[in-house]
């Protein structure tokens, strides 16, 4: 394990942000930390919790430029937009990280591969922060991951006495780290990895068994109170639904340019399901929560591999009616229970 | 990223060559693509395959093909203007010689081979039957290899029915029968039938023998004439039908318009019924 002094690290990124565009946890007032791009290390905080939102921005960008589309009279042009330079994402936490396994099934592994993800995701380096602690409402471990884990990074600090253990892990992560200065551990202080707090276990539901509760009168009875707000779905890491629009950029005389933007879309909104002659198959906001489970617990791993949850917890906060993901784990394994119960009955 | 196809969110350039009147506010649209990628990805689509059409800046919508390759080179899609649809309003809107975008051919389509030699019943609803046409046409052109075609068309009144100009030469075909039917017949209307196509297939009572029956239409339709369908004999593995899913993307990523745990873009939009009773999450 090597190790880097605090001074270091804010000199190695100094020295980054010269080269590269780099994003960073920022501290934009009143305590909220959100990933930003920033210019110095001195914008950079290091004392951070988990940022109010995740970094899925930086990959599948809210509102992302696909074509443009130029008119002269009839005469019509179309240009592919390419995305920008290369990009390196410090501080990211292990979950919002593990988010991307997530996108990167779907948008880049899944054919066919989707150009402008694949394309930014293949520029991006993911240099995490471990967490000291799992912080309120925080189920990583429950979900495949950890507040240290760095398997889906590039390379990982680990915050210990003094500075930072630092784990490279692809060559990519090796590659950006040789610029770094470390030191070795020479002076006998006490560099070891210290002991993460954990919050419990919430028991997850394997994927083949949630069919089962599919009919469940739960759904609905949890979806009495649901706002139909969307803002489950915009913090989450990877929840990806899109829409597509043609947005006018200018226009005059001779030419008429407009531009396909992809934007971020919420499976919870309660037109999402309908089609053109008017008809909506999921037009109960119960049934639109359960989608969006369904989606992260059962859908997703079953058609492309990863969980569709990285237990980050961002959307128990954020959720206006307290609509909590963690009962709901709960709830649907204690049905399991019960279903396992019966099924024991009726053998014997 | 190049100009070279490899983004798949990239429509292939075509222009207007051809606008007809099929219905109120229905349009067939003949496109020619202009380049010679948009003219290989579109050479041997098959019948049940939808696209998606733009309308460069108002959006893009997807479309059941109605035309077959055998036919020519113009694809066509039949589009009925939405009063609050972005895309339809701006497509009707255009002229020709105006350009749009193709981006297809999408999804899986009617096992057009498998289904050779037997009786086939074909169904449609409204602007929601248009996916037939290309099976109709098909069958024409390949006349000798298939059963019987009956062909069951239904419309909320007379003047939304589509394809009336090809129905002299489906019905002098050989083999080859269609029975029209509205919700509301006006008195000077004696083509066909009042009445929903549930009581028009009842009537005319299809044989399940050898046979295999092609339903598209809105949801509801499709739910009413399996039940229908049912009661003449037919089992659901010989029922075929086409979903109709709200999406934006076509190609599995958007997550518009999954059903359960599939998506109607790449899953589909052609099920066989048995499929669609077995799934998770109903579409209707
Ligand atoms: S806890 Fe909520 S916001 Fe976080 S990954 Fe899971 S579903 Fe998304
Ligand atoms: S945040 Fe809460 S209220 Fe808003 S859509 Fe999600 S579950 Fe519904
Ligand atoms: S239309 Fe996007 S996933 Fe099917």
């Amino acid at each position: 394990m090597m190790f880097m002094t605090h001074d270091d690290l804010t000199t190695w990124l100094d020295h980054l942000t010269k080269e590269l565009k780099v994003i960073a946890p920022r501290d934009v007032g009143k305590g909220h930390v959100l990933y930003r791009p920033v210019t110095n290390s001195s914008e950079i905080t290091f004392d951070y919790t988990r940022p109010d939102l995740s970094a899925k921005e930086f990959l599948l960008p809210h509102t992302e430029r696909l074509m443009r589309f130029e008119k002269r009279a009839d005469q019509l042009e179309m240009h592919d937009l390419s995305c920008e330079a290369e990009q390196i994402i410090f501080g990211i936490r292990p979950c919002d990280a593990h988010g991307f396994v997530a996108l990167d099934a779907l948008f880049r592994d899944q054919e066919p591969a989707d150009a402008h993800y694949s394309q930014r995701r293949e520029m991006t380096i993911l240099v995490g922060m471990a967490c000291p602690q799992m912080w309120e409402g925080c189920f990583c471990t429950s979900v495949g991951g950890a507040p240290d884990d760095p398997s889906h990074l590039d390379a990982l600090l680990i915050p210990v006495d003094g500075g930072y253990a630092v784990q490279t892990v692809t060559d990519k992560g090796e590659k950006l780290l040789a610029s770094a200065d470390f030191k070795e551990v020479t002076d006998g202080q006490d560099r070891t990895l210290p002991e993460i707090p954990m919050n419990e276990i919430v028991p997850v539901l394997p994927p083949e068994q949630w069919p089962g509760h599919f009919d469940e009168d739960y759904w609905m009875r949890l979806g009495e109170r649901c706002l139909s707000c969307k803002l489950c779905t915009f913090i989450c890491p990877t929840c990806r639904c899109f829409d597509l629009r043609d947005e006018p950029i200018a226009s005059g005389a001779n030419l008429v340019v407009h531009e396909r933007m992809r934007v971020w879309d919420a499976c919870t909104a309660p037109n999402y399901r309908t089609i053109a002659g008017g008809h909506n198959s999921r037009p109960l906001k119960g049934q639109r929560i359960r989608n969006r489970y369904y989606c992260k617990f059962h859908y997703y791993p079953q058609d492309f591999g990863p969980l569709g949850c990285v237990g980050c917890g961002r959307c128990v906060e954020v959720c206006p009616v307290n609509i909590d993901i963690l009962e709901m784990l709960s709830t649907v394994s204690a049905m399991q229970r019960e279903l396992d119960v019966l099924e024991a009955e009726v053998e014997l | 990223m190049s100009n070279d196809g490899t983004n798949p969110m990239r429509p292939y350039l075509g222009v207007l060559a051809g606008i007809k009147e099929l219905a109120a506010d229905i349009r067939l649209f003949q496109i020619e693509l202009q380049n010679a990628t948009g003219k290989a990805a579109f050479a041997d689509y098959m019948p049940g395959q939808f696209a998606f059409v733009s309308a460069f800046g108002a959006g893009e919508a997807p479309f059941g093909i109605t035309s077959i390759p055998g036919r020519g080179e113009l694809l066509e899609f039949a589009i009925h203007r939405h009063p609050h649809g972005k895309t339809t309003n701006a497509l009707h809107s255009l002229k020709l010689g105006d350009p749009v975008g193709v981006r297809g051919p999408l999804g899986n389509w009617f096992p057009m081979d498998e289904i050779k030699g037997k009786d086939i019943i074909v169904i449609g609803g409204g602007i929601g039957g248009a996916p037939l046409r290309p099976v109709i046409s098909t069958i024409l052109d390949d006349r000798e290899n298939y059963g019987g075609l009956t062909i069951l068309w239904a419309a909320r009144n007379p003047s939304l029915l589509i394809f009336t100009e090809e129905y002299d030469s489906w019905r002098a075909t050989p083999r080859t029968d269609l029975h029209l039917t509205v919700d509301q017949r006006p008195p000077d209307w004696r083509e066909g039938n009042e009445g929903l196509i549930t009581t028009l297939l009842e009537n005319v009572g299809p044989s399940p023998k050898n046979a295999i029956t092609i339903t598209c239409g809105p949801p509801i339709m499709i739910h009413f004439v399996a039940l229908s369908l049912r009661k003449l004999g037919f089992t659901l593995d010989q029922m075929l039908v086409t979903l109709e899913g709200r999406m934006h993307c076509g190609i599995g990523k958007c997550g518009r318009c999954n059903l359960g745990d599939i998506f109607v873009c790449v899953d589909g939009p052609v099920f066989h019924h048995s499929q669609v009773a077995g799934l998770m999450e109903s579409f209707l």
